[in-house]
Formats: C-alpha cells, structure tokens, sequence
C-alpha cells in the first residue's frame, strides 16, 4: 500500500460508513433493543415498561402459562411443518433437477423457466392464487375431483389436508429455488466419472448411489440447511391460507410470536419469545453447518 | 434409447402443466364474472370473458382498494431500496477487498458475514418498535431502509472486488487516479454483470416481501400491492374470485417481466450463494 496517513485512512473509511450506519440502525440496534425489550413488561399501548428481568423467559418455560402454551404449541406446528417439507423439498428439488438434465439440451431452459417461475412470486399472491384452488365449493381441485365423480375435500379446514395443503403450496411456490442449486451441482458432477463407471458395467442406479449422491454432497447439505431454516421460518403459508386453522393445529410458531406482540400488545413477552425462536434457528444451522464441516473433513 | 428420451420429456411435460396450471387458473378467471368464477364449471376460456375485473381494479372501484397506488408504492420502494443497496454495499464491499489502510477491516468483513445467519424474527419488532419511536411507521422509508442492512450484497461483491486484479488498479494509480475514481471508473464497471445480479435479487426481495409492510403501513394508500392482497386474501372478500385473480395478475405481472427477462442473472445468483 502506498501512504497510509490519517486523510488516506478516514477516506477508506468513507466507503463504508453508508452501510455500515444502516448495519447499525437496522440490524444492530434493532438485536440490542430486542434483548431489551425481551426483559421489560411492555405494552404497546402503555407508558409504564417495568424491568422485569428474566421473567418473561420464564414464562415462556413454565408449565401452565399462557406464553408457554403458545409458544410450545407453536413451535409444535413449526416442527411439524419442518418435518413434513424438508424431506420433499430436498428429494423433489433433486429429483427435478435430474429429470430436467436427462431431457435434450434444447429444451431445458424452457422446463427450468416453468419449474422456477412460481419461485418469482410474491407470497400473497401464491396464497391467493391457492385459495382459489383449494376452495371447498369452487375451487379447481374440488370441481375437478367432482368431476370424476369423488366427493370435495376440505383442503383448508380439516387435517390432514390442512397440512397436505400447506405442503403442495409450499412445494410448488419453492421448490425451482433447490432445483436449481441441484442443476447447477448436477453439472459439475465429472463426466468422466461416469464414463469409468460405465466400463466398469454400472447401471444408473449404482452410478447415481456411487458417483453422483457421494459428489453432491456438500451441496446436498447447503439445501437442507437453507430449506430447514426457511421452513422453520413459515408464516405467509398457514397465516394466508388455513389461518392457522383447523383450530390451532397450523398456527405455527411465528404467528403466536406475532400476535402475541400485535394482537394481545405484549411486545416485551414476544420479544422473549422472538430471540428464543431466533436461538432455536441459529443452533439447528450451526448443527448442520458442523455436520457439513465434518463431512468435508472425511473427504 | 429414444423411447426413454420421449418418455422423460413427456413426464417433464405433464409435471409442468401441474406447474403452470395455477398460473393459467387465474389468468382464466381473471376473465371470468363472478357467477362463472363460482360456478364450479371447468371452462378455462371464459363462457363470456370479461375485463370487467381489470377495469374496476385499476379505477379502484372494486372493494375501494387503490390497487394501482399499491404498485406504484411496490415499485416506488423497490427501485428506491435497491438504488441504495447496490451504493452502498458495493462501496462497502470496494473498501473491505481492496483498501488496505481501511481502519477495523478485519473485525467488520466477519461480522457482516456471520450477520447473514441472524433470522429475520429477531429484529422485526424491535424494528417496528424503532421505527414506531421514530415516528416513521406508514411512511416509505420504513418501507426502504429495513432492506439495506443486509448483507448479502457486500459479501457478493466483495468476492467479485477481492479477485480482481491488482496491476489494473495500480495502473490507475500511477495515472493518479485516487480511490472514487478507481472505485467509480474502474471496479464499477467491471462489476456490471454481479451489479444486475443484486439489482434483481434485491428489488424481487423488497417487491415480493409482505410481512414487514404489513405490519409496518396502516393506511390504505400506503399498502404495498402484497401488503395488499393479503388484507384482501384475509378479508372478508374471498369470494370474489374474478376480481381477486385479476389483481393478483397485476401483482404478478412486474415480477414475472422482470423474472423471464433477468432469469440468467437471477440463476448465477442463486448459484454463486451455494458455491460458498
């Protein structure tokens, strides 16, 4: 480096100083405040914000509490959702992404566009779009199953088709976001592994067992890591589509976090609830991430 | 061999009309009035087509939603975080790849790193608390600043600045260029294709997001179109299929241009975010 004055150092610092100003006003501070907040009695609509210590964390993990009761509840649903959509939005993703490298070279771009475009949308308009689906009466799934003379299911109202349905939207709206990342890791497998292989007398499934699951490993791992992270981050969904219902089975973690804070105004006790759910995301990535760490180890 | 070729492209051919279905569902019952869109019948052209539901729609006469101020909100918000995301993060990412003399780089480039694991739950209502204290709930730079904090940019383009080589810059600065004309004449341009790329990325995230606005605007015309449709989607206006789907067309429409036309960029994107 050339000179390295005073002048020299504030003038590379300007560069930064934009971002860094909205890093520390709209992430920084905002994490700081949450903890904060997490340990006053705060109302929205009140003046009085007493400390309350570690109390409402307490709360969250005292039997019988109106907090644990939604949070737990919550995080069930969450959970379930996780274990219901991970599986298929890594094994459909893949399976997608082999169909679409098996088809000829000049029609892959046009499936790739037409698997990935739902991925472009917003989610209300995913969900509404689904509500038209999924409705009872004249919904296109229920006309056409009526059609061929089997009786409507209540996609949105009852469970298991709650779930079913939460499911298929979710699929549908995500999974060209995992296919694509397979496409890309699919492309990198060696061809002449393959080829080797092929001397060798294997057949497609010992090459796909052997060769190609074995090499896309890593990247196996970054999407069940992205997928498990943004399915435990669910809400447009089950707050868009079932509302939650049948009952509560559907109401997922984040929308007990946010009614707590917008419907009952306690923001203090969400905001304990919030940095929980966050903690809870945090481990199960850096779990995985570990997981990932030590597999490339073994390589 | 050819038999199994057929056979993948036709099993490709019917998972894509299971994909797209949805979508030509509702272009078809943007077209349908509300007696046909209810009736159940699977006509997917119109019995009698109509525009009637663009119309009322865009001159607001439908449910009395603004639903072209929504878009204009969206894309308002959407170009502005974005004009702002790609200055500030590539200056940012230009002083952290290539200035060594900047003072705390090596404590800043982790943090902003490990910031990209921090769940969006965590700083939502203190935000809204922030922005509340500050009195700018239901105004547009609640709608535009959240989105520059993240990090995602920074990190892009510092991998691409990182990389580049060192004889072009110390050319420049033998000619001598400082540090704004290196970084606006020299790495800027350079970086166009990545730049596009964040573009993209960044303006679908703002447009496409609906949480935030939600809670973070109150009045109708301050609604973002998602924000928008979901009140709409929630309320009690479930029913009217035609026009709902007419408005989600609306909605889509932006994304979608924007999706078709940028889908190289938006790919390498996606791609360049696993590759680490």
């Amino acid at each position: 480096m050339m000179k390295s004055s005073v002048g020299s150092r504030f003038t590379s610092f300007l560069f930064v100083i934009p971002y860094l100003i909205a890093f520390s006003v709209f992430l920084l501070f905002p994490i700081l405040y949450g903890v904060y907040l997490s340990l006053h009695n705060f109302e929205l609509l009140s003046v009085d914000h007493d400390f309350v210590g570690l109390a409402n964390y307490i709360d969250i993990f005292t039997p019988g509490t109106y907090t644990n009761s939604v949070f737990f509840r919550g995080l069930w649903a969450t959970f379930q959702f996780v274990i219901y959509s991970v599986p298929l939005l890594i094994f459909t993703g893949l399976g997608m992404a082999m169909l679409v490298n098996a088809l000829p070279r000049k029609i892959r771009g046009l499936f790739r566009t037409v698997y990935f475009m739902p991925y472009a949308l917003s989610a209300s308009v995913m969900a509404v779009i689904w509500l038209m689906m999924f409705d009872t009466n004249a919904g296109f799934l229920n006309s056409l199953l009526q059609k061929m003379g089997i009786a409507g299911i209540p996609w949105l109202t009852a469970t298991p088709w709650a779930w079913i349905a939460l499911i298929i939207t979710t699929l549908w709206w995500t999974i060209g976001f995992n296919m694509i990342i397979f496409v890309n890791a699919l492309n990198e497998v060696p061809e002449d592994y393959y080829e080797a292989a092929s001397i060798d007398g294997a057949n497609q499934w010992r090459k796909f067992i052997h060769i190609t699951l074995p090499t896309i490993k890593p990247v196996m791992l970054f999407v069940m890591i992205t997928s498990t992270i943004a399915s435990f981050n669910v809400y447009a969904q089950p707050f868009l589509l079932t509302r939650g219902g049948p009952g509560d089975s559907t109401k997922v973690l984040l929308m007990n976090v946010l009614d707590q804070a917008f419907a009952r105004k306690q923001i203090g006790s969400a905001s304990a609830m919030a940095i929980m759910m966050a903690l809870l995301i945090i481990i199960v990535s850096l779990v995985q991430m570990k997981l990932t760490m030590a597999k490339k180890g073994d390589k | 061999m050819r038999a199994r070729k057929i056979g993948l492209v036709l099993i490709a051919s019917i998972i894509a009309v299971i994909f797209l279905i949805p979508l030509i569902w509702m272009l078809s019952t943007a077209f349908k009035n509300d007696f046909e869109a209810l009736s159940g019948q699977m006509n997917l052209f119109p019995i009698k087509p109509t525009v009637n539901n663009f119309v009322q729609g865009i001159q607001g006469e439908f449910m009395n939603v603004p639903i072209m101020r929504w878009i204009a909100n969206s894309l308002l918000v959407g170009v502005a975080g974005t004009i702002i995301v790609l200055f500030i993060d590539s200056m940012a990412a230009y002083g952290l790849a290539r200035l060594n003399d900047l003072p705390l780089r090596r404590v800043m480039l982790p943090i902003f790193i490990a910031s990209l694991m921090i769940p969006s739950v965590l700083t939502f209502l203190p935000m809204y608390m922030e922005f509340n204290a500050l009195g700018l709930l239901n105004t547009y730079p609640a709608l535009i600043l959240p989105a520059t904090a993240g990090a995602f940019g920074v990190f892009l383009l510092y991998q691409f600045f990182v990389s580049f080589p060192k004889e072009i810059e110390e050319a420049a600065r033998i000619d001598g260029a400082n540090k704004w004309h290196i970084y606006a004449r020299i790495l800027l341009p350079s970086a166009t294709s990545i730049m596009v790329t964040l573009a993209i990325f960044t303006f679908m995230g703002i447009y496409n997001d609906f949480v935030w606005p939600l809670y973070a605007t109150s009045s109708p015309e301050m609604r973002t179109i998602t924000a928008g449709i979901a009140i709409m989607a929630t309320g009690s206006y479930t029913q009217s299929y035609g026009k709902l789907m007419a408005m989600t067309t609306i909605a889509a429409l932006p994304v979608i241009i924007i999706f078709i036309v940028g889908q190289r960029s938006f790919v390498k994107a996606i791609t360049q975010s696993a590759v680490k």
